[in-house]
């Protein structure tokens, strides 16, 4: 193959070649970075809750009538909805996962207020809520009615159990099996002892960033004007039953009013609006980018055939067969590829240092650069293979045309 | 040797017809150095390009070493030129980026040869044209001359049977056409078959045998030679 001669020719081009060189390193790095960013988005995203989102959805009860009293309309509200047909079982609970919003607290293994604690989702939810949820105990044993207490918006916490998540239960007792958990104690804030009645497999917590899974249940029924219940349906019949709850509380209390009705479906979708939106955009950079770029190599490469239209003919004339001619160009469009893909593959690391040392993203995984090298090589052969046909058509006899 | 047999060449547009070449009859022996002389457009670089497989006949019959070429296809006929056919061109056609090394090193990549055995060559070639110490340069570090001997370098390198050239010192100066056509005879005395394209009579006298074409056709059919072969070289001198 030419690729001595190729080469020494095109380092006497130098400046189409360092331009579209440089074209194709930056468009690596982006596209490579923005892949990698979505595939992070992505994965995140997808991550399950640890709930039945597929059947769940929520409401919030707000009173507004005098004489409305908050614990026995959700007392009421509960014994109803849990006898309507389609519906699996209800609960009341302080916040849902996934939705953005929710309550958070250091948790301890001692009551020294100085010690490490880890930071955790606390959900305050009455005794049905683990099967509400569909939530899998792996050890130990969920919440009584017995279990539950009232308290006032604010107040220190009145309960004195505890279910956790089994990776809040691996952080705090890293060195103990899951099982031998059960039984401890922990503390909050205000030195409150917790025990531990048991554990369950997957809670996310309501927010996105690194401690989602980290989430603990406590028998709790806040008491602050409004209250909000998750409800599970029947496989299938959400939707329905999001109609008739909604009537049906209207109708059995008329001194609040039910807003916020959503599926879980729906409030994840809206918490991750941004993220999607977020991934569309830079789909579209890439997308974006590789046009412009096989554009650029389209045009360098046909910008360099009508150049050497003569000198095309003059080699078939001196016994090129139109694969050589071909050949010629695509090895050609190879090395200056060869050449911008591996800058792009020193920028593409740099940059993900960047990212991963300032923005404390994750590091990328190797497999992305290698990757990223060999798309953007076929990328550039898909590019110049329609030139470099035309190019292998040039008849030999242009050498002796004197224009 | 080279035969064509009534052979024509049509160019066909929507609009326009043009015969280039009718029923064009010629027979050029082994090691014989024959021009080609006619005005502008009368069919001689038609008649180059078909003797040198560039392009198709319409019609007739073109054997080429006994090899009837109308029936080759495009492979086969770009095949035949790198290994049978030398072409220097009016305009010499170097590659401008390649140096003097790379560009006589074309046709020999094209026919698949060993690296040790195309450098001898080249550096066989650049001596016997004078210009062995100029390999690094490109063409346009060369006078016009000197180019010139580089593309008959290239043309020769691959040691073809036929050498086939348009109108090699058009654009050269009188001293150096001379040095050109001394180059020319002494690879003819070699025994290399020369067909040459070129406007100037007194050079075409000098040749063994000159065909003169008119409209597409012989105009002087001599069957003849001017010059026995290896005359030429005692004509030029």
């Amino acid at each position: 193959m030419d690729i001595g001669p190729i080469f020494r020719a095109m380092t006497r081009n130098k400046l189409g070649v360092i331009l579209i060189a440089l074209q194709i390193a930056f468009t690596m790095t982006v596209i490579i970075n923005a892949i990698f960013i979505i595939n992070e988005r992505s994965r995140l995203m997808a991550r399950p809750s640890g709930v039945d989102e597929a059947n769940l959805f929520h409401l919030v009860s707000v009173g507004f009538g005098e004489g409305f009293n908050e614990e026995i309309a959700a007392r009421d509200d509960m014994e109803m909805l849990r006898r309507l047909p389609g519906v699996a079982n209800a609960s009341v609970v302080n916040a849902v996962p996934v939705s953005g919003s929710g309550s958070g607290t250091g948790v301890r293994l001692t009551d020294d207020e100085s010690s490490p604690s880890n930071f955790t989702a606390i959900y305050r939810v009455d005794e049905q809520a683990i099967d509400t949820m569909d939530l899998d105990i792996i050890a130990g044993e969920g919440f009584t009615i017995g279990d539950v207490r009232n308290r006032q918006r604010n107040s220190e916490a009145v309960s004195d159990i505890t279910v956790l998540t089994e990776t809040l239960a691996r952080d705090l007792f890293p060195d103990e099996a899951v099982n031998d958990v059960v039984g401890n104690t922990v503390w909050v804030p205000g030195g409150i002892p917790l025990q531990v009645v048991g554990i369950v497999r997957q809670l996310q917590a309501p927010w996105q960033n690194n401690t989602i899974e980290r989430s603990m249940l406590v028998p709790e029924n806040v008491i602050d004007g409004s209250s909000m219940y998750l409800v599970r349906s029947e496989p299938g019949q959400r939707d329905r039953v999001m109609a008739e709850v909604e009537e049906a509380l209207v109708a059995a209390n008329g001194s609040r009013i039910i807003r916020d009705m959503r599926s879980l479906e729906e409030t994840r979708e809206g918490t991750y609006r941004i993220d999607s939106a977020m991934s569309t955009v830079l789909w579209v950079v890439i997308i974006t980018l590789v046009f412009i770029t096989s554009m650029g190599i389209v045009g360098l490469a046909v910008f360099g055939i009508n150049r050497r239209r003569k000198q095309i003919g003059t080699r078939r004339a001196l016994g090129a067969t139109r694969p050589q001619i071909l050949g010629y160009f695509m090895v050609e469009n190879l090395l200056i590829t060869g050449v911008g893909v591996t800058l792009g593959a020193v920028l593409t690391i740099a940059f993900s240092i960047l990212l991963t040392t300032n923005f404390n993203m994750p590091a990328m995984g190797w497999h992305y650069t290698p990757l990223g090298m060999l798309a953007l090589l076929a990328i550039g052969q898909l590019a110049v293979w329609g030139p470099s046909r035309g190019a292998a058509r040039i008849e030999p006899a242009i050498a002796t045309r004197s224009v | 040797m080279l035969k064509m047999i009534d052979v024509s060449k049509v160019f066909r547009t929507e609009l326009v017809e043009t015969h280039a070449l009718t029923d064009f009859s010629l027979t050029v022996g082994e090691g014989e150095f024959v021009t080609i002389t006619g005005p502008s457009g009368c069919g001689k670089t038609t008649f180059l390009n078909i003797a040198g497989l560039l392009e198709t006949l319409s019609s007739g019959q073109y054997l080429l070493d006994g090899v009837d070429v109308s029936t080759l296809s495009d492979y086969q006929r770009a095949k035949l030129r790198n290994q049978k056919i030398g072409f220097i061109f009016q305009s010499f056609n170097l590659m401008p980026d390649l140096n003097l090394f790379d560009n006589i090193d074309v046709p020999l990549r094209y026919r698949g040869m060993k690296g040790a055995e195309r450098r001898e060559r080249i550096e066989q070639a650049l001596e016997a044209v004078g210009l062995a110490a100029r390999k690094k340069h490109v063409p346009s570090q060369l006078s016009g001359g000197q180019q010139q001997r580089v593309a008959i370098a290239r043309a020769l390198v691959g040691e073809p049977r036929f050498l086939l050239a348009d109108e090699p010192t058009g654009n050269l100066d009188s001293n150096t056409a001379q040095g050109v056509m001394e180059l020319l005879n002494e690879i003819n005395d070699k025994g290399t078959t020369i067909i040459m394209v070129t406007h100037d009579e007194q050079l075409a006298q000098r040749s063994q045998r000159n065909i003169h074409i008119l409209d597409g056709r012989i105009a002087n059919p001599v069957l003849t030679p001017l010059k026995t072969p290896g005359e030429s070289t005692a004509a030029m001198a």
